[in-house]
């Protein structure tokens, strides 16, 4: 019979493939119990009803309160597909709010989630991929994938993944190497880098180039970069269509440029004028690591004498409104015009 | 007021008042049960007994005249049994009184019968025709489903007509629901709008700031790279400073020590050719020639020359010696005057020395000679020659050894 007052619940059986959710305060507590139930269905019916109520993130402080994290580690090893690719999705989507991020952190879920790596079905991956990039964009959680030892086997995935995939890796590599780079530099990172910069898609060109900037920011990632004669292919990239690959192939470049090998390399790929096309532009992202690789170039003096023909560019700079980029210009300025 | 009541119904008070049921004392019944674990030294009365058994509830013909019981107590059987037989006894004894007709009798030739007059006769008889009849479901049978009940429509009907605009307008009612549903979902939209467009922000601006640091750390690593390259300069020209200052003092030490040591040396070789010459580094090779070679031989050849006048001398001596021994011998039969010889013998040889050394002459000349002239006379008297030139020998020795 139909009745005036409005419910707060959706109409019952509306889906099928999810389980029923107790009232209130009692639904998290039953999916949990449901999902240690032994019955394939019911564990599959609670994952989906789970994945609908991790969108709060109130539901997400209860959920892990009530220690469901333990259930869907025990989960993450089961036979079935749907399983695996729901309880993925469950983890991903707590990953998304801080309290999620934190509990993940306390209950090692990290590590729980390095046998997934292998998974046979591209889902699961591309899900425990994605909970590894929003892991590693906290500190907490970038340590915790460190820890966890996953650099290696992140490295090797480098060259057998899909394109998807291989972006959110690039972005997890990129967010975990600005901590430390002895892992990856073991297992050959800047090699396989060295491949995706000349990919075909522009997205993977950039974060190839992001990861290369975090790892040759650090003092002993800085030799193999230059000893892979890297740096000619940054330069090529230097011209690039895509912005976000100019500014991060530009960004590799600056840190690059710090060691005098660096610097001898850059110059014999002609670096200069791209770098100062860079510099011209008005609007783009590039222009201050440009005005940086630059700086760094007017260090040598070939690059000096080149430079000083060019001063004028730079005077354009310090008209920018960002003050960073002014004070990079000005001590460009000062290291041309250095006199010994 | 009462209602008047009938006069026949009214009892003149013939008897004095008298109770249907004479009044009597309730048992004295404690007021509490007593406790369970008492003996019952006492029947306790029964309460609720077999109503059938019970005295006070009447019995039998409900018309009949009925005394109410004497005693309260329960009688015994035999009792009852005696009352019982003395009412029947009573019965016997007073009959009935008849019963008043109610019908007059019948008159003459005609009988009364008796008629029921009630609606629906009924056959009077003392036998009820019975008829037993079963009925039994067939086994093995299920039951059917029980039938829809539906139960009959019961009231009547009745309709009523709505007319437009009578009820409601639904334009009107319905804006609130739409409102409440549709803002619902734009706020929930919005929010979630909200919330990605925070997102977004939040990413641009941890963009930003990881390019301000990325320059900023390109920047500090320039700057520590031109340091140390710097440092490292410094380092070299300093290193290089420090060794040419090194060098500068060990030349000027060099020098200083040049100076001092040619000074020192200077009347070096002055003094050390003054002490060779001293020490005799420089010599005359003849004067050496002579001195290491001719005199030696010479000394050893006047050594010779003085030994063989010594051992001659000794000779002597023990040739003088034992002459004098023999001669001592022989004299020693004549004892006292030689004893005085044998002294003054003695003497002699010891005086014949030095006067025949007083003699010789120059060493050499001396010596051959002798050896010449002795060696005839050693022929004949070896001894005494003999002797004697080891003495001269001796003394020559000892003479040259003086003049030298």
């Amino acid at each position: 019979m139909a009745q005036p007052r409005i419910s707060a619940y959706l109409p019952p059986d509306i889906d099928p493939t999810k389980a029923a959710l107790a009232f209130g305060r009692r639904a998290l507590p039953k999916l949990n119990e449901e999902l240690r139930s032994a019955e394939l269905l019911t564990q599959q019916r609670a994952l989906m009803a789970l994945c609908d109520l991790v969108h709060d993130p109130e539901k997400v402080y209860q959920a892990i309160e009530i220690g469901f994290l333990g259930s869907l580690k025990a989960l993450l090893g089961h036979p079935d597909n749907t399983v695996r690719q729901k309880t993925t999705e469950a983890l991903y989507l707590m990953s998304m709010h801080s309290v999620g991020r934190q509990g993940l952190i306390e209950n090692g879920v990290i590590s729980a989630l390095t046998g997934l790596l292998d998974d046979p079905v591209d889902i699961c991956r591309k899900n425990t991929h994605q909970i590894f990039d929003m892991m590693a964009k906290l500190p907490e959680g970038a340590a915790g994938v460190l820890q966890a030892g996953l650099i290696p086997p992140l490295v090797l995935k480098l060259q057998t993944e899909l394109e998807e995939i291989l972006e959110l890796i690039l972005d997890t590599l990129s967010n975990c190497l600005r901590m430390q780079v002895s892992e990856a530099l073991a297992t050959g990172a800047v090699a396989a880098l060295k491949e995706k910069l000349t990919h075909p898609s522009a997205a993977i060109r950039g974060k190839a180039a992001q990861v290369l900037l975090e790892i040759s920011s650090h003092p002993e990632g800085k030799l193999p970069v230059c000893e892979e004669e890297v740096i000619p292919v940054l330069v090529s990239l230097l011209e690039d269509k895509d912005p976000a690959v100019q500014a991060s192939a530009t960004g590799a470049l600056m840190f690059a440029l710090v060691t005098p090998q660096g610097r001898s390399s850059a110059m014999a790929a002609e670096a200069i004028p791209p770098l100062l096309k860079l510099v011209a532009e008005e609007t783009s992202k590039a222009r201050l690591n440009a005005i940086k690789a630059l700086t760094l170039l007017a260090e040598l003096p070939e690059g000096r004498e080149t430079l000083l023909d060019h001063t004028d560019t730079f005077q354009e700079c310090l008209d920018d409104p960002r003050e960073v980029v002014i004070r990079a210009a000005q001590s460009a300025i000062r290291a041309i015009e250095w006199k010994p | 007021m009462l209602p008047a009541r009938p006069p026949e119904l009214t009892v003149a008070p013939a008897l004095p008042y008298s109770y249907s049921s004479q009044p009597r004392s309730l048992l004295a019944r404690p007021k509490y049960r007593a406790p369970p674990d008492a003996a019952e030294p006492e029947k306790q009365r029964v309460c609720y007994g077999n109503i059938m058994r019970d005295p006070r509830v009447a019995r039998g013909y409900a018309l009949a005249v009925r005394l109410p019981p004497q005693s309260t107590q329960p009688h015994p059987p035999e009792v009852q049994k005696q009352k019982g037989a003395q009412k029947r006894a009573l019965v016997r004894k007073h009959p009935k009184e008849p019963i008043r007709p109610g019908t007059p009798e019948p008159v003459e030739g005609r009988e009364h019968v008796y008629v029921q007059t009630e609606l629906y006769l009924e056959e009077i008889c003392d036998h009820v025709l019975e008829v037993d009849g079963e009925c039994q479901t067939d086994e093995f049978l299920d039951r059917p489903p029980t039938p829809l009940f539906i139960p009959a429509k019961t009231g009547k009907d009745i309709a009523t007509q709505i007319e437009e605009g009578e009820l409601f307008d639904f334009d009107i009612e319905v804006k609130p629901i739409l409102e409440v549903l549709i803002g619902k979902t734009v706020e929930q939209a919005l929010l979630e709008v909200m919330e990605e467009e925070e997102l977004a922000q939040l990413r641009a601006h941890q963009r930003a700031f990881i390019e301000l640091r990325n320059a900023e750390f390109a920047e500090l690593q320039r700057l520590e790279e031109q340091d140390r390259r710097i440092r490292e300069e410094k380092e070299r020209r300093r290193l290089e400073h420090l060794e040419k200052l090194r060098k500068q003092k060990e030349t000027t030490e060099k020098i200083a020590a040049r100076a001092f040591a040619k000074r020192y040396l200077a009347d070096l070789i002055p003094s050390v050719f003054s002490n060779l010459y001293d020490s005799g580094f420089f010599y005359d090779p003849i004067e050496r020639d002579i001195e290491t070679k001719f005199l030696p031989w010479l000394m050893s050849e006047v050594e010779e020359t003085l030994q063989k006048k010594v051992l001659g001398r000794t000779m002597l001596d023990s040739l003088i010696r034992t002459v004098v021994e023999k001669r001592l011998d022989a004299f020693s039969c004549q004892p006292l005057p030689d004893q005085t010889e044998a002294p003054a013998k003695e003497l002699r040889p010891t005086d014949a020395a030095p006067q025949v050394s007083g003699e010789t002459d120059a060493a050499d000349q001396l010596v051959t000679g002798k050896e010449e002239t002795d060696q005839p006379v050693a022929e004949e008297q070896p001894s005494d020659p003999i002797s004697s030139q080891p003495e001269e020998l001796d003394q020559a020795g000892t003479q040259d050894l003086e003049t030298e």
